[in-house]
């Protein structure tokens, strides 16, 4: 046991039970110590691997995760070790984020729909970012945007009952704004609220504004700050990763890509016949079984 | 090759770049420094299209009449372009090159007539000092950069190089010590470093009137003062994720609190920045759905900056947070833009009285009118007094037969970690 990790006082585990109890999961104790970790001049794995092997069901996701087609390990991970190697600190701790933040929420099948969409979108995002590294847009941020990107939903649906069908509205609307159509109705919408979900997980500022702003077409196709060119790239990756997941799998689930695909094409500095070659590449690692 | 410019009898481009070779050379063989300081008149264009080019040349004539016996002995001038100079000192460190350009800046700005015409000329000047080994041309760039760097802050201006402005992380430019001030916000923001205090607010009777939440930052067991991050932070737009933070962390915190059998109100504090958007009420609900805190528990405190400009956007997120049931306080009230005229403007149940005020009494007799005439006036107006900075029970004394009701200050407690806030208020509640 490392006598300096901090221990979390009553009212932290009293503002993490009652929050979680209302399925809004504030920055757990386990993210915070894996992140501490990390963040040191040389990370101690064996720690970081404890505390991720204190619980079960973390270590196990974090194995399937390093052995995702996606991340192009032919070797199988069969420990939490090998994983955080395999994977890398930066996108091992994304990834713990991910997963707690997942586990955060109550189960049923919708929402399991949900975050095994997001988790796709997010390993194909990383993979984009990887495939472009012009960009300059690194793996784990791209990853990581995926996964949190639309967590503000979960929350919303939890809280309020008239959010499923304004979110069918949002999700068929070909003209406005996703956000314009919550914002016409709710007195705040999925991308602010998961906005300040990441914020109080710690993501980067960059992440935190692209969640904000990711339906935003008018600040996407802006050249003047904010938000950076960095957090508009990684809108661009994820919207490209949603219709290339919607196109494979026969999935037209929402109108983002009529409504934004050529601005996010532009950002992404690709044309017609890329993004063709590009479907045919990313198909099999769509179809992929997991 | 002609290396003399005809229109000054100073060098031109071409002698200017050997001179810069030949003391750079120089430089590095007896071990030395140089200055190179680049100048570049603010709007000549403007003169040579208003005037003609030949007004322009007399005015380029004039000031290489002027700067002949500032520079003479202590630099090679040239003239570079149709209004740039480029001065090369020999044996300059950075301060000898900077008086220099101050020198220069001075001799430009002197009034010429030129025949009817009075004109109050400016430059742009950048400095750059000679590295070690270091090529003339980058040398003479990174001058020329540095101006660059003065002109885009508006002109009449001297930026040393590496001084200038660079973008940072989210695309704002900053200064270099700014620069290192947002990566540490960064750091912080990233590992968990900002947290909240909280400081008790006890109402006359002796019960808590609400806990002020105020942010701390702590990196590498360091503490980060906000008198340097806040400036950086409303710089670079990182005040609103500061701002967002501590609604969402003092809004989970009200409702852990009322868990726990307290219902104590949390007092968050609003930057101007956070309240001039358009989004702010859309933040503030997201805080109160993740958190699910009563709003009635939630009071938002307004910085005084408010008053300079009460726009149409900062009214319709007045009305809306009234509307979700979280009331306003008004911070620091007496002091800077405090306005009475927009006083009745602020939909404002409380009002803190600022500590200028309390920290000079039971002696200061005028600080003690001015207590009593805002306290009067908060009263008539339907708000809740509070005095902030009370230190001693003597101080309390006066302020409460002043009719304030309630005081914030060390006297009672000082800002606390949220673990001992509620042992605290246990403690408290069991006393009164």
């Amino acid at each position: 046991m490392n006598l300096q990790m901090p221990t979390p006082t009553t009212v932290d585990l009293m503002v993490e039970k009652a929050v979680i109890d209302l399925g809004i999961p504030p920055c757990p104790v386990i993210l915070k110590r894996f992140v501490t970790e990390t963040r040191k001049e040389e990370p101690d794995y064996n720690r970081l691997s404890s505390i991720i092997c204190a619980d079960v069901s973390l270590s196990a996701s974090l194995i399937k995760t390093a052995n995702s087609p996606y991340f192009g390990t032919r070797q199988r991970v069969r420990s939490v070790n090998e994983a955080l190697v395999i994977l890398g600190l930066n996108i091992a701790s994304r990834a713990v984020a991910g997963i707690i933040l997942r586990k955060s929420f109550p189960t049923s099948p919708n929402m399991e729909r949900f975050w095994d969409a997001s988790s796709r979108f997010a390993r194909l995002s990383g993979w984009l970012a990887q495939s472009f590294d012009s960009l300059g847009i690194p793996a784990e941020d791209a990853y990581t945007f995926g996964l949190f990107r639309d967590c503000g939903i979960p929350v919303l649906l939890k809280r309020l009952p008239s959010y499923s069908s304004v979110l069918n509205s949002a999700n068929s609307e070909a003209k406005l704004d996703f956000t314009q159509v919550e914002d016409a109705v709710l007195p705040t919408n999925h991308a602010m609220v998961g906005c300040v979900l990441a914020q109080s997980w710690w993501l980067p500022e960059e992440i935190c504004l692209a969640i904000r702003h990711h339906h935003d077409k008018s600040i996407l196709s802006t050249t003047i700050s904010p938000p950076p060119l960095f957090s508009r790239k990684l809108i661009a990756i994820s919207q490209l990763a949603e219709h290339l997941v919607q196109q494979q799998l026969g999935l037209s689930l929402t109108q983002e890509w009529g409504k934004l695909g050529t601005t996010c094409l532009n950002l992404l500095d690709i044309d017609e016949s890329q993004l063709e070659a590009l479907t045919l590449e990313a198909a099999p690692l769509i179809t992929a079984n997991e | 090759m002609n290396s003399v410019d005809s229109l000054t009898g100073f060098l031109n481009r071409f002698g200017c770049f050997h001179t810069a070779m030949r003391l750079a050379a120089e430089a590095t063989g007896n071990h030395q420094t140089f200055g190179v300081i680049w100048l570049d008149l603010d709007r000549f264009k403007q003169i040579n299209e208003s005037f003609g080019h030949l007004i322009g040349d007399e005015v380029i004539e004039n000031l290489a009449t002027r700067f002949r016996p500032c520079v003479f002995g202590r630099a090679e001038i040239s003239r570079v372009g149709g209004d740039e100079f480029v001065l090369l000192a020999p044996g300059f460190n950075r301060d000898q090159a900077f008086q220099l350009a101050v020198e220069l800046a001075g001799i430009v700005q002197e009034p010429l007539n030129i025949g009817s015409l009075t004109l109050r000329p400016t430059a742009s000047i950048g400095v750059a000092i000679h590295e070690p080994n270091e090529d003339p041309l980058t040398l003479l760039e990174r001058a020329d950069h540095a101006m660059f760097a003065a002109k885009s802050k508006g002109g009449n201006n001297i930026v040393c190089s590496g001084d200038e402005p660079i973008p940072g992380r989210l695309g704002v430019t900053l200064a270099r010590e700014e620069l290192s001030i947002e990566n540490t916000l960064h750091e912080a923001l990233e590992t968990g470093g900002f947290c909240l205090h909280y400081q008790p607010i006890i109402r006359a009777d002796g019960t808590v009137e609400a806990v002020e939440a105020l942010m701390r930052c702590k990196l590498n067991g360091e503490n980060f003062s906000p008198m340097k991050f806040i400036p950086v932070a409303e710089k670079t737009g990182l005040i609103i994720r500061l701002g967002e933070f501590s609604l969402l962390q003092g809004a989970m915190h009200a409702r852990a609190l009322q868990d726990a059998g307290h219902e104590t109100k949390v007092a968050i504090n609003v930057s101007r920045a956070q309240l001039i958007s358009p989004e702010f009420t859309r933040a503030l609900h997201a805080a109160l759905l993740c958190s699910n805190a009563s709003p009635s528990l939630i009071e938002l405190e307004l910085t005084e900056s408010l008053f300079m400009d009460i726009s149409s956007t900062v009214q319709q997120n007045l009305k809306e947070i009234i509307a979700t049931g979280v009331s306003l306080s008004i911070d620091d009230f007496g002091t800077g833009y405090s306005c009475l005229a927009n006083l009745k403007d602020i939909p404002a149940q409380k009002l803190k009285l600022d500590r200028a005020f309390v920290t000079v009494l039971p002696e200061d007799h005028r600080a003690l009118s001015v207590v009593q005439a805002v306290t009067q006036l908060g009263h008539a107006l339907g708000m809740t007094i509070v005095a902030e900075g009370c230190e001693n029970q003597q101080q309390i004394d006066v302020l409460l037969e002043a009719g304030v009701d309630a005081i914030q200050g060390f006297f009672y407690a000082r800002p606390m970690p949220d673990k001992d806030l509620l042992p605290w208020l246990k403690q408290r509640s069991n006393k009164t």
